[in-house]
């Protein structure tokens, strides 16, 4: 259909070009024609000049005079060059074919004919879900309050989850607050929480936010996201040097491929350009694991693709795991998405392979032991 | 599907341009009519096509199709219709889009109309025209396309600005870009001149009625910004001398200074290389004001760099074009045959004087505009260069202007008696000193120079309609003869009168609202009255109200008059919680004597929204109408003068040749 309309615009576009071959033989307006009948009407004007008593007699006869002799000039110097009025067709058809084919040369690397149009009118059924989930998070955020026992923790970060999905960052921070004050409280909570504090100020790391992230590094030293913040504050308070810093050296501690380096590089990168220093090569692997722009792209999909995207995604950490038995860091990954995905099982099977994994003295392993208790005891 | 109906068109658009900015040009030097006629064709296929991409992007935006990144930038679904459409030219690639859309309506306004005009003229005008188009065309492609998609597409978008969700402000771009873009047409026909190496009588005819429609919107576009910065920005001043004030200005002053030149070259063929260099100049300077506003530069020199592509694309046209054509002035120039001699004392010198003036001022304001960029970009330091500045440097060249202006309708072509001229304008300069001294009696207490002017404006206006008397015999014949001799009057010569008296009617707004302007300001409690120039304002109060897409708090302000009522004024503070701004929305009175102009800032303190204090800001500025009434007066004349019969003359002459003979 597209295809179709593109067909008859460029007709209409070589067509437009192709015209001037239906006008040929038609005899052009010259020079020797044009000028003269300016000069013949300003003639006249004098006269009308003089019958209104603007110029005098002899005013009058001076400016005819003048005139006179531009026309003679005009008609003296007046085009020689021969006019031809129905060559150079090979020309035009070469120009009018020229017109569709540039188009079309265009439009292939640049366009994007597969995108349809929506009109804010039509996504009703969207508005509708994003209202349903709005509604299911409010049920949820009632249900954890009205709770003699002030709600579980999972409870609360479920909500607060929502809620940054949903672009609610002041409400996110309310529910991840709560959870932050509970004695189960992990370093994500905490770095959640920092993030989202974060995205409500838009972008700018709060005294608050920094204190959350300190939290969440006390708990877990190696939480890339809250070094990832604690370097952002860093940029934003003018130590540009200091977070590239704390960029290199996080990444320098852990060896391999993380899915959260892809965005740590980024950034230490854009600092390096300002500092002058040296770029860092990307570590992913070409067949790797979500980036930065999958994971953008998972936001901004609609709940029912997040959740096929989501379920692609688990399926390929799976398989790589299969071949790849001894990365703790992707079993608690894998343990997390099914916990999301609701297949408890699943998350407690890869708990186990994680903490299996897991020298003892490490500061996960009491985490993840109480992850496993918490799934076999519901 | 439409978004890319439009993106698709604009490729066709450029390979148009393209196809235009080559083939005429050829033909024009190869004496190949096929190849000449082909700019007509493809004048007008850009205008459909360039249309068509506009529409879809306008359509976009009143349907709110977020899957156009431009609509989610810019717009938002419980945006006011009028604003959704204005929407469509209110950020960077839709304002190019206009900018090229206007451009492709010069060109095919000059195929559609310029009958008169030879050929090869207009196949090389067209060239050089679709030589900007191909410019402009690929540059909003390769940088700044506005079908720029996303898929899926957000909840809902951006909001455009709210100081810009405003009627005034929504129609100002059309019209002021209607001038600056219009001045490439007259651009094209210098540059065509040059190659052609002929300007005489005829060119500056032809090129006439495309600066007077330039002329006339950009006058439209200026003092319709002016009237929005007056009642929206909450300040009661019309004119900043703000960058972005200053680079439509500066192509405004020049455009003047062309429009008076060209008349010379028209009706004594003199003038001409600077005619020419005119032309060249005011699109030059529409150009630099589309590059500085467009690349960035005015927010810091900083800004320049983030996104240095756009900037540096722009800088590279705007090097090409004004270069180049400034390279082939210089080459071709000096063959130009100089035209009529004229005396020190003659309407071509007063003219001269004109051109002279409007260009030192126009070189003032590229300096007061320019200088902190350039001063920032070599040393860092920010300084702003503001009113004090050009008040000192521009104000006193005006006032000279504006005392030639008034003799310069008197003088004659060639040589002319200043003697005669003195004694005619004898009476209207004692009348007008008797006007001033008498408004010093009455209205004592304004700067010295306050009087200057309004002396000047006084001067111009009275001279003005002196010569235009003259003309008609007022009150030297009967009535009847003196109507028939108005009607007589070419419409262009009605059209200077016109804008004359306009321009010295804009000057007394200028000085009255300015020199005898009174303000208050105050933190207000509801009952708390104020005096101001006479009048007994009463704060009633602060309430709020809800719009469609915003929250306002809403004043009430009763006002009396020598303890007669006369009104009540509802100034309001918006908040636009999409946006995360809020804007003010002055309630002015207007009368003709002056506007009484109130406005709300914030609450004095954090008690204050529960029924405490305000900021209140009042003022009256007397005649401040005079300069909207004034601006329509100029742009009133030059549609006059654009009507005129002989802008049309030398019309096809082609019935009178051998009919057409079929193609084949």
């Amino acid at each position: 259909m597209i295809w179709g309309i593109f067909a008859i615009m460029a007709i209409a576009g070589l067509t437009i070009a192709l015209f001037p071959m239906r006008r040929a033989g038609m005899a052009p307006v010259l020079r020797a024609d044009a000028v003269p009948a300016v000069l013949v009407d300003q003639l006249e004007e004098i006269d009308r000049d003089m019958a209104r008593g603007l110029v005098s007699a002899p005013e009058a006869e001076a400016a005819r005079q003048e005139i006179r002799r531009r026309m003679a000039q005009v008609l003296r110097r007046a085009d020689r060059q021969t006019v031809t009025t129905t060559g150079g067709r090979g020309a035009l058809i070469l120009a009018a074919v020229f017109v569709p084919v540039m188009a079309f040369g265009y439009y292939s690397f640049a366009g994007a004919p597969d995108v349809p149009a929506v009109a804010f009118a039509d996504r009703a059924d969207e508005r509708a879900d994003t209202r349903r989930i709005a509604d299911l998070a409010g049920q949820l955020r009632e249900r954890l309050r009205a709770d003699p026992d002030g709600g579980p923790t999972d409870g609360w970060m479920l909500l607060g989850q929502t809620y940054a999905r949903m672009g609610q960052f002041d409400e996110a921070v309310t529910a991840f607050r709560t959870a932050s004050g509970r004695d189960d409280a992990v370093s994500a909570t905490w770095s959640m929480l920092a993030e989202a504090m974060i995205r409500a100020n838009d972008g700018t790391v709060t005294p608050d936010a920094v204190t959350a992230l300190n939290r969440a590094l006390t708990l877990d030293l190696s939480n890339p996201a809250a070094a990832f913040y604690l370097a952002i504050a860093d940029a934003q308070a003018g130590e540009v040097g200091a977070a590239h810093d704390r960029l290199t050296a996080r990444l320098a501690e852990t060896p391999g491929y993380q899915p959260w380096m892809d965005t740590y590089i980024a950034q230490a990168n854009a600092f390096a350009q300002t500092l002058g220093r040296a770029p860092i090569a990307s570590r992913a692997p070409v067949a790797r694991s979500p980036s930065a722009a999958d994971v953008a792209a998972a936001q901004e999909m609609s709940e029912g693709d997040r959740a096929v995207f989501i379920r692609s995604m688990v399926d390929r950490l799976a398989t790589r795991l299969e071949d790849e038995p001894d990365d703790v860091n992707g079993w608690l990954r894998l343990a997390n998405a099914y916990g999301v995905l609701q297949e408890m099982d699943k998350a407690r099977d890869a708990y186990l392979r994680a903490d299996a994994l897991l020298p003892e003295g490490d500061a996960r392993k009491a985490e993840v032991r109480a992850s496993i208790a918490r799934l076999e005891n519901p | 599907m439409i978004p890319e109906i439009g993106h698709f068109s604009l490729a066709l658009a450029l390979a148009l341009a393209i196809v235009q900015s080559v083939l005429p040009i050829l033909g024009a030097s190869r004496g190949n009519v096929v190849w000449m006629q082909s700019a007509q064709s493809s004048a007008m296929g850009q205008v459909v096509f360039v249309g068509l991409a506009f529409a879809a992007l306008m359509r976009s935006f009143v349907v709110s199709d977020f899957t156009v990144l431009n609509v989610v930038e810019n717009s938002h679904s419980l945006k006011p219709m009028l604003f959704k459409i204005a929407g469509t030219w209110g950020s960077h690639e839709g304002s190019l889009l206009l900018w090229v859309l206007i451009l492709a309506v010069f060109g095919a306004g000059v195929a559609l109309f310029g009958s008169n005009i030879p050929a090869a003229t207009k196949a090389r005008v067209l060239s050089v025209q679709a030589w900007i188009s191909v410019g402009f065309l690929s540059f909003l492609l390769f940088t700044s396309n506005p079908f720029e998609r996303v898929f899926p597409p957000p909840a809902n978008g951006n909001d455009l600005n709210p100081l810009l969700q405003d009627v005034g402000l929504a129609m100002h771009p059309p019209l002021l870009y209607f001038g600056y873009v219009g001045f490439s047409i007259v651009f094209s026909f210098a540059v065509a001149a040059l190659l052609e190496g002929r300007v005489d009588a005829a060119w500056a005819r032809w090129v006439r009625p495309w600066t007077l429609a330039a002329w006339m919107s950009l006058t439209a576009g200026i003092a319709l910004g002016s009237w929005w910065a007056y009642y929206e920005l909450g300040w009661g001043g019309w004119w900043f001398w703000d960058p972005v004030e200053n680079v439509s200005f500066m192509p405004w002053l020049m455009g003047t200074a062309l429009l008076h030149s060209a008349i010379v070259t028209e009706k004594r063929d003199a003038f001409k290389s600077w005619t020419i260099l005119l032309a060249i100049l005011t699109f030059s300077l529409s150009l630099l004001g589309t590059f500085i506003v467009r690349s960035g530069l005015l927010t810091s020199v900083h800004a320049f760099a983030v996104d240095p592509e756009r900037g540096l694309y722009i800088l590279g046209l705007l090097g090409l074009s004004i270069g180049g054509s400034l390279a082939l002035y210089a080459w071709r120039a000096p063959e130009m045959e100089g035209g009529g001699l004229f005396r020190p004392v003659s309407r071509e010198a007063g003219l001269l004087l004109n051109n002279l003036i409007l260009a030192a001022a126009t070189g003032t304001v590229l300096f007061g505009t320019l200088y902190p960029l350039l001063l920032e970009a070599l040393t860092g330091d920010k300084i702003s260069v503001g009113p004090p500045f050009f008040n000192a440097a521009f104000v006193p060249m005006m006032l000279v202007l504006v005392l030639f202006m008034g003799i310069g309708p008197f003088l004659s072509w060639k040589r002319a008696d200043i003697g005669g001229v003195l004694q005619r304008v004898r009476f209207v300069a004692l009348l007008c000193l008797a006007a001033t001294l008498m408004l010093w009696y009455v209205q004592t207490g304004a700067p010295v120079l306050a009087y200057v002017a309004v002396a000047a404006a006084l001067w111009l206006l009275f001279a003005t309609l002196r010569e235009w008397a003259l003309r008609i015999k007022l009150f030297d014949a009967p009535l009847s003869e003196s109507a028939r001799r108005a009607r007589a009057l070419p419409r262009a010569s009605h059209g200077m009168t016109l804008a004359h008296a306009g321009l010295a009617v804009v000057i007394l707004g200028m000085v009255g609202s300015s020199a005898w302007k009174s303000e208050e300001i105050a933190f207000v409690r509801p009952g708390d009255r104020i005096e101001i120039a006479g009048f007994e304002v009463l704060f009633e109060g602060v309430e709020k109200r809800r719009g469609p897409n915003y929250l306002a708090d809403q004043g009430r302000l009763k006002v009396w008059r020598n303890g007669s009522y006369v009104t009540t004024l509802f100034p309001e503070r918006r908040s636009y919680p999409v946006a995360r701004s809020t804007t003010t929305e002055s309630a002015i009175r207007s009368t003709l004597a002056g506007d009484l102009y109130a406005s709300i800032t914030e609450p004095a303190s954090d008690t204050a929204a529960k029924g405490g204090a305000w900021t209140l800001r009042i003022l009256y500025e007397p005649l401040v109408n005079l300069l909207w009434i004034g601006a329509g007066l100029l742009v009133l004349g030059g549609a006059l003068s654009l009507s005129d019969r002989r802008l049309r003359v030398g019309a096809p002459r082609r019935a009178r040749r051998p009919q057409p003979q079929p193609a084949e």
